[in-house]
């Protein structure tokens, strides 16, 4: 369960149930478990099979989003052509659908080879000529959804059967198999953390300068955090698509900002060097799981907005309090 | 304080060259950091690297630990052309450095730190946390600090451990070539690294220490390289050498600058006191006190980190005080912020260190820049035409000898000097009667400089007092009717007229020969 700490791997030497808990990852677990148990009694089917498949496959997409722009900003960056590519993707799915099985694998290479070039660009810009992130990904976030925007000017296409069909399925009829790319990506993420580039993340993110009086390129590190994020990206949109079976040149835009609440409410610093991907998936997971909670408690789509606002926040300001109670050191 | 008699007691290895450096050359822009700097280490023998604030001696270290890329000159490390790209490059060719501003990762452990940038690797390739404790931990015990726990954040160390871990990745990764940049700033017990720096220079090591601290370089060191100015001025063996000698190498045999403000040192002794700082702590400080009085100027000379910046910030508001009382015309005031430190009293106005961060507005003109305090005087109705704010920065650009042509440009585009004018002009322009001046002149030209200090000088004929802070001597010699050293957040010393002398400045800015100045000058 290092995992779920914010760092360094040797504390899962001597497990420290506290340290769990203050970590970011901690609380919105508990954030989450809380919010199933309102979930469970507004909505006594909210414990079926069938409607935890439904949540799971609805917050896939924003989770693995979110994971995503984990790398960037743990290495002090952001990264908005999020949007961009999982719109790109998306339309890409809806426009030249590929069926069966072995068509499903080729649109998956091809969604994260779009991402992996997006992401590429993004480190090019950012890493080697130094533009800022937030400038450079911005621009090619604009480019991404011009893009789709050529590709279908509206919304409409259709996502092969199999893919719309088989991944939003349950394997062995309780197992949501969209579960499962969330299990690999976190399982990639794990094997990645314990590599060099993976502490050379948090190192960079930390601080540029001692990172590379330490020995770590930080060029490399940088350009790495980039395309891992984008491949990912293509992986969020290969899975909205099975999601929507349809293709929206837009579809995208409302992960922008639903992603980097995800990573904040994950307990990720956005000013780099702390945190982690399971986090960020999980306050994707919580930020989709709220919107169920107020629709079946009767409360308008409308608000949706300002509860999940109101709910980073407080999960920030209860983190940090948290962490200062207990003596760790809040984020620089 | 006490220097030992003797010279070092370190056996010196084979005699073979290290490394050897030749006309080494770097400039940042029109800075030049360092030129001609030449200096030959021997394997197994300590050799200091002595200099002034700004004499190039963290240049030269970032050039031989690959950090930075030197312009002209050359390196040769054990016969070999030496021309590190990285520090990677420059480890794998057996040299390493311990850096002054610690070069380590707070969020990570201490066996991550002293391992990266690579980690001993377990199953499947990924890096294996046990076996990384388990290396952190030899090492720790290597170097005798077993009380370190090798999985700690780094964060949680406190900075003498920090330091020292710093200090024993250096080790581990230098073969050939050990740099030490100031390794003792935080350390109160030397003797840890004096014995591990003995030990390495035993088996052939050459070690490149550089400190402040002359008792220690002579305890520890053989041979002494002095940079002046960017430049190697000599390498003397140190059991030949007096302190005066090494002082005066640093400083140079330069002629004694003019004295312009001598004459009316005397005057402003019984001027009435505008500011009082009495018993001053925090932070770095400790027990400040002094008075600054009408028409003085008051200078501070201090090397780096020694509360200088926390007694300007305080002093200007940007930071409260643990304890101690600041008067203003004899009233005591809680400065709030520098908008109300301008107020009280007759006003005192700051000109912050970083120019470019802390100073300009660098997509306004220079004359919007110069009038920004006083734009409710210059504006009609509210509104500001550019005609009015020009006509009003003219007569404080005058003061300080800028050009008027220079004030319609963006003052981003300016030279330093010019933006250093604009900045002195804006302070005065508040029409405070007290500046505090961080280090006016830093990185102006000698045109510049001189135009600053008259303005310095007929502000205070004018009747105005300037506490101001310089990384130069010469400049402090030649403006400041009287001069008090910084020393680990104390007052050391204070000088006052015709006693202010560079090379006695130099001695007490390393925290020699102040306990009697202290007691004659009446300071606590």
């Amino acid at each position: 369960m290092a995992s779920l700490t914010h760092s360094t791997p040797h504390r899962m030497r001597r497990a420290q149930p506290m340290k769990l808990l203050t970590s970011g990852a901690g609380i919105v677990f508990v954030l989450y478990v809380l919010l199933y148990a309102i979930y469970a009694s507004l909505q006594p089917s909210a414990l079926s099979s069938s409607t935890f498949t439904n949540l799971v496959n609805n917050s896939v997409p924003l989770a693995i989003a979110a994971a995503g722009e984990t790398l960037v900003v743990l290495s002090r960056g952001f990264d908005l052509s999020v949007a961009g590519v999982i719109s790109l993707t998306n339309v890409l799915m809806a426009v030249y659908p590929q069926e069966g099985p072995f068509g499903a694998l080729v649109s998956l290479a091809i969604c994260l080879a779009v991402g992996g070039i997006v992401g590429a660009v993004n480190g090019w810009l950012v890493a080697i000529l130094r533009l800022q992130a937030i400038a450079a990904t911005l621009a090619t976030m604009i480019v991404c959804q011009g893009l789709a925007l050529v590709i279908l000017d509206a919304p409409g296409g259709m996502v092969a059967d199999w893919v719309s069909y088989e991944l939003t399925d349950r394997l062995f009829g309780v197992l949501p198999i969209s579960g499962l790319f969330v299990l690999a990506v976190v399982l990639a993420w794990l094997v990645f953390k314990r590599t060099n580039l993976g502490l050379g993340l948090y190192a960079v993110g930390a601080d540029e300068q001692a990172a590379s009086l330490s020995g770590i390129s930080v060029i490399k590190v940088r350009f790495a955090a980039f395309v891992g994020a984008g491949m990912i990206y293509g992986l969020a949109g290969f899975m909205l698509s099975a999601q929507t079976a349809t293709g929206n040149p837009n579809s995208g835009t409302p992960f922008l900002m639903l992603a980097f609440a995800a990573v904040a409410l994950g307990g990720t610093s956005l000013s780099g060097g702390r945190g982690g991907l399971i986090g960020s998936i999980l306050g994707a997971a919580t930020l989709m799981l709220l919107q169920k909670v107020l629709f079946s408690g009767g409360v308008s789509s409308f608000y949706t907005g300002i509860f999940q606002g109101v709910v980073l926040v407080l999960a920030i300001v209860f983190g940090s309090a948290f962490a200062r109670l207990t003596g760790r050191r809040t984020t620089a | 304080m006490q220097e030992p008699v003797s010279g070092p007691a370190v056996p010196v290895g084979a005699g073979e060259v290290a490394l050897s450096i030749e006309a080494i050359r770097k400039a940042y822009g029109a800075t030049v950091a360092v030129e001609k700097a030449a200096m030959t280490l021997m394997a197994g023998e300590v050799h200091a690297l002595l200099g002034e604030n700004g004499a190039g001696k963290s240049t030269l270290v970032k050039i031989l630990s690959g950090v930075v890329r030197p312009d002209a000159g050359g390196m040769v490390l054990k016969g070999r052309p030496y021309a590190p790209t990285s520090i990677s490059a420059a480890r794998a060719e057996g040299v390493a450095t311990a850096f002054q501003e610690l070069s380590l990762l707070p969020n990570l452990s201490v066996a991550e730190n002293l391992l990266l940038p690579r980690l001993p690797k377990g199953v499947a390739g990924m890096t294996s946390a046990a076996g990384t404790w388990q290396a952190g931990a030899e090492i720790l015990a290597r170097y005798g600090l077993d009380h370190i726990d090798p999985g700690a954040a780094l964060e949680s160390l406190p900075l003498a451990d920090r330091q020292r871990v710093e200090i024993v990745r250096a080790f581990v990764n230098a073969r050939h070539v050990l740099v030490l940049d100031e390794p003792t700033a935080a350390l109160a017990d030397t003797q840890w690294l004096f014995d591990h720096v003995r030990a390495a220079t035993a088996k052939g090591m050459a070690v490149l220490y550089i400190s402040h601290r002359l008792s220690e370089v002579r305890a520890l060191c053989s041979r002494a390289t002095v940079l002046r100015n960017g430049r190697s001025i000599a390498t003397v063996e140190l059991s030949a050498a007096t302190d005066g000698d090494i002082f005066e190498m640093m400083v140079g045999r330069r002629g004694h600058a003019a004295r312009r403000a001598a004459t009316s040192t005397a005057a402003t002794l019984n001027a009435p006191v505008v500011l009082s700082v009495s018993g001053m702590a925090g932070d770095t400080l400790k027990d400040v006190s002094f008075e600054l009085r009408k028409g003085e100027i008051l200078g501070i000379a201090a090397l780096e980190g020694q509360g200088q910046r926390e007694l300007f910030r305080t002093l200007a508001g940007l930071r409260q005080p643990a304890s101690g009382t600041i008067s203003v015309d004899g009233v005591a005031q809680a400065l709030r912020g520098p908008s109300h430190a301008l107020r009280v009293g007759g006003g005192i106005a700051y000109l912050p260190e970083e120019r470019k961060t802390e100073g300009i507005l660098s997509g306004l003109s220079a004359a919007s820049n110069i009038v920004l305090p006083i734009l409710p005087s210059v504006s009609k109705a509210g509104l500001v035409s550019g005609r009015n704010e020009r006509a009003a920065s003219e007569e404080h650009a005058q003061r300080v000898e800028m050009s008027q042509r220079y004030l319609s440009f963006p003052i981003g585009d300016l030279s330093g000097g010019n933006q250093q004018k604009a900045l002195l002009a804006r302070v005065m322009a508040t029409g405070a009667q007290t500046l505090l001046l961080f280090d006016p002149t830093r990185g102006v030209d000698v045109g510049t400089k001189q135009s600053i200090y008259a303005a310095i000088s007929n502000f205070a004929e004018q009747g105005g007092s300037v506490l101001f802070y310089s990384s130069e001597l010469p400049e402090i010699v030649q403006l400041a009717h009287r001069c008090m050293v910084l020393y680990g957040g104390r007052i050391f010393s204070e000088f006052t007229g015709e006693d202010i002398d560079e090379q006695a400045l130099v001695a007490a800015l390393i925290g020699h020969g102040g306990a009697e100045r202290r007691a004659s000058a009446g300071v606590h």
